[in-house]
């Protein structure tokens, strides 16, 4: 029992490697920001591509599934061996130096180059379980959205920009969330590459000292952030039933007249 | 006079759409069968049938929410359908405003912002400017109070008005009724329909399909009766709805006209 508890919570120890943890819970913060942010971004446009109608645009919508297809079913570890392969090797005299140093092994802001093959392999990987999110909120927003602002002269374009994404986004924030969330404890395999983030940082010390206690400070360091985003999420999504459920006959439910008093009585001229 | 020719020719005629023979079909399900239809200026036109004989369909073949497969639709003497429908879509939607059965009020504006946002997207109004046009036009529909108000705080006849005058902002030369009270609890179809009275009286080019047989007898100009993809019959309201031709109109009248 001793053993255990010894094993795991030693504070002695957590307190003297607190600081190497916490820079290696830096890296995964900045590298869960930034790939974070591409995700959402790259996602929302595989999303809207594959919306695009009309048959000449069927190879774009076929090539955005067949991303998404591929990206959503392969392990995110490999996708980062293969980036970071490719493009070391390609800015190398092995690869006849295709790419420019510069950018085949980037060194971008002062993070080293395994922080940037993260990045690119998550945003690669997550965005396209984000496009499937995204794709789930517009597909979510009434088809007479669509049709309205079509009716008034807005262009598939100006449509889809200004009524069905703002839409879809807000639908969609939770799950987009819980994907960050995901995105997050993958930071963890860019150990891999050898760049110490927190999970590598407290596994170095394990390997030293047969003690597992700065692997659960880094534990405690993750859920000190997930936890409240999960809190988060129930939140919103509590919310957002409870708006369905007031349900004013708005759009969203405008297949099912809901003739309660409310909707009449709260308005009521 | 060259340069202004084609509106000035349809006029001439005083014909604002015509359809000749238009067809539709989803799948295997032959909607339109074949339409021919013309529509004066200023006239108000009210379509009526059983569901599913392609009233709604017609609407929204007009302004190419539905492209027709066969025939041909003109708007103002241009025509809008086969190989010039990819431009005809902008003709037609600039001209043309449709108010839907379901309201369609972009949830996540204000009732102002949704009568503004077409304005200055589509039509390069500035903010001033499509701000004052709104206002106008939702005081018109007696929704002045209303204006900051988000949809799902209005009522069904309040959302109703809002769209009409959204559609009305766009400046429209004729404006499309597709069972617009069909979703509103009965204590509420009457504002709307008033608001669809006074548009008439102001000489809007309407084509209403409607159940209000009431509305239609004192609104239309013509009454249109289709069933089954087909125009059955056509003619004043006092002769198709009071001494109805044709024997499926007489049926349809019969349990329409009972309760």
């Amino acid at each position: 029992m001793d053993f255990i508890l010894e094993y795991y919570f030693d504070f002695g120890l957590m307190r003297d490697q607190f600081g190497p943890v916490l820079e290696g819970f830096w890296f995964t913060v900045k590298l869960s920001v930034l790939a974070g942010i591409l995700s959402l971004a790259w996602g929302l446009v595989l999303a809207v591509l594959r919306q695009l109608p009309g048959k000449p645009l069927a190879p774009v919508r076929g090539l955005v599934i067949a991303y998404i297809d591929v990206f959503r079913g392969v392990p995110l570890l490999l996708v980062l061996l293969l980036v970071s392969g490719f493009l070391g090797s390609a800015a190398s005299p092995v690869g006849g130096e295709l790419l420019p140093r510069s950018i085949g092994i980037p060194e971008w802001f002062g993070q080293p180059s395994p922080f940037w093959y993260g990045v690119i392999a998550l945003t690669l990987t997550y965005g396209a379980y984000m496009a499937e999110v995204y794709r789930a909120g517009i597909e979510a927003v009434p088809r007479g959205q669509m049709e309205a602002a079509r009716s008034l002269g807005m262009s598939h374009g100006e449509s889809m920009r200004n009524i069905i994404v703002p839409q879809a986004i807000r639908k969609v924030i939770p799950p987009l969330l819980n994907d960050f969330i995901a995105l997050m404890k993958d930071t963890s395999l860019v150990g891999f590459l050898g760049l110490t983030e927190v999970v590598q940082a407290g596994f170095n010390f394990q390997s030293s000292d047969f003690n597992g206690s700065a692997l659960v400070l880094g534990a405690l360091l993750f859920l000190a952030v997930t936890i409240p985003m999960a809190r988060l999420v129930d939140r919103m999504i509590s919310r957002d039933q409870g708006k369905t459920q007031r349900g004013a006959a708005s759009d969203r439910d405008s297949d099912i007249q809901p003739s309660g008093p409310p909707a009449t009585g709260m308005a009521g001229a | 006079m060259a340069s202004q020719g084609e509106p000035q020719e349809a006029d001439a005629g005083g014909v604002v759409i015509s359809l000749d023979n238009v067809c539709k079909r989803f799948g295997d399900l032959e909607v339109l069968k074949g339409v021919s239809v013309e529509i004066s200026r200023g006239e108000v036109v009210c379509v009526i049938g059983p569901s599913g004989s392609g009233k709604s369909t017609l609407l929204r073949c007009i302004n190419l929410l539905e492209p027709p497969e066969q025939g041909r639709i003109l708007l103002e003497g241009q025509e809008i359908t086969g190989k010039a429908a990819a431009e005809g879509v902008d003709f037609v939607r600039r001209r043309v405003g449709m108010v839907f059965q379901q309201f369609n009020l972009f949830p996540h504006k204000s009732a102002l912002e949704n009568v503004t946002i077409a304005q200055e997207k589509v039509l390069d109004r500035d903010p001033a400017e499509a701000r004052a046009k709104g206002e106008e036009l939702l005081r018109r529909v007696g929704m002045g109070e209303k204006m900051s108000e988000y949809p799902d705080r209005l009522s069904g006849g309040q959302q109703q008005r809002v769209a009409i005058a959204r559609a009305l902002a766009m400046d429209p030369h004729v404006m499309l009724f597709d069972e617009v009270t069909s979703a509103l609890d009965p204590e509420l179809v009457k504002e709307v329909l008033d608001v669809m009275r006074e548009l008439a009286a102001e000489g809007m080019t309407m084509i209403v399909v409607t159940h209000e047989m009431q509305f239609a007898r004192e609104v239309a100009k013509r009454v249109v009766f289709m069933d089954d993809g087909l125009v059955v019959e056509t003619g004043p309201p006092d002769e198709v709805l009071g001494n109805p031709r044709e024997e499926r109109t007489k049926q349809f009248l019969g349990l329409v006209l009972e309760h």
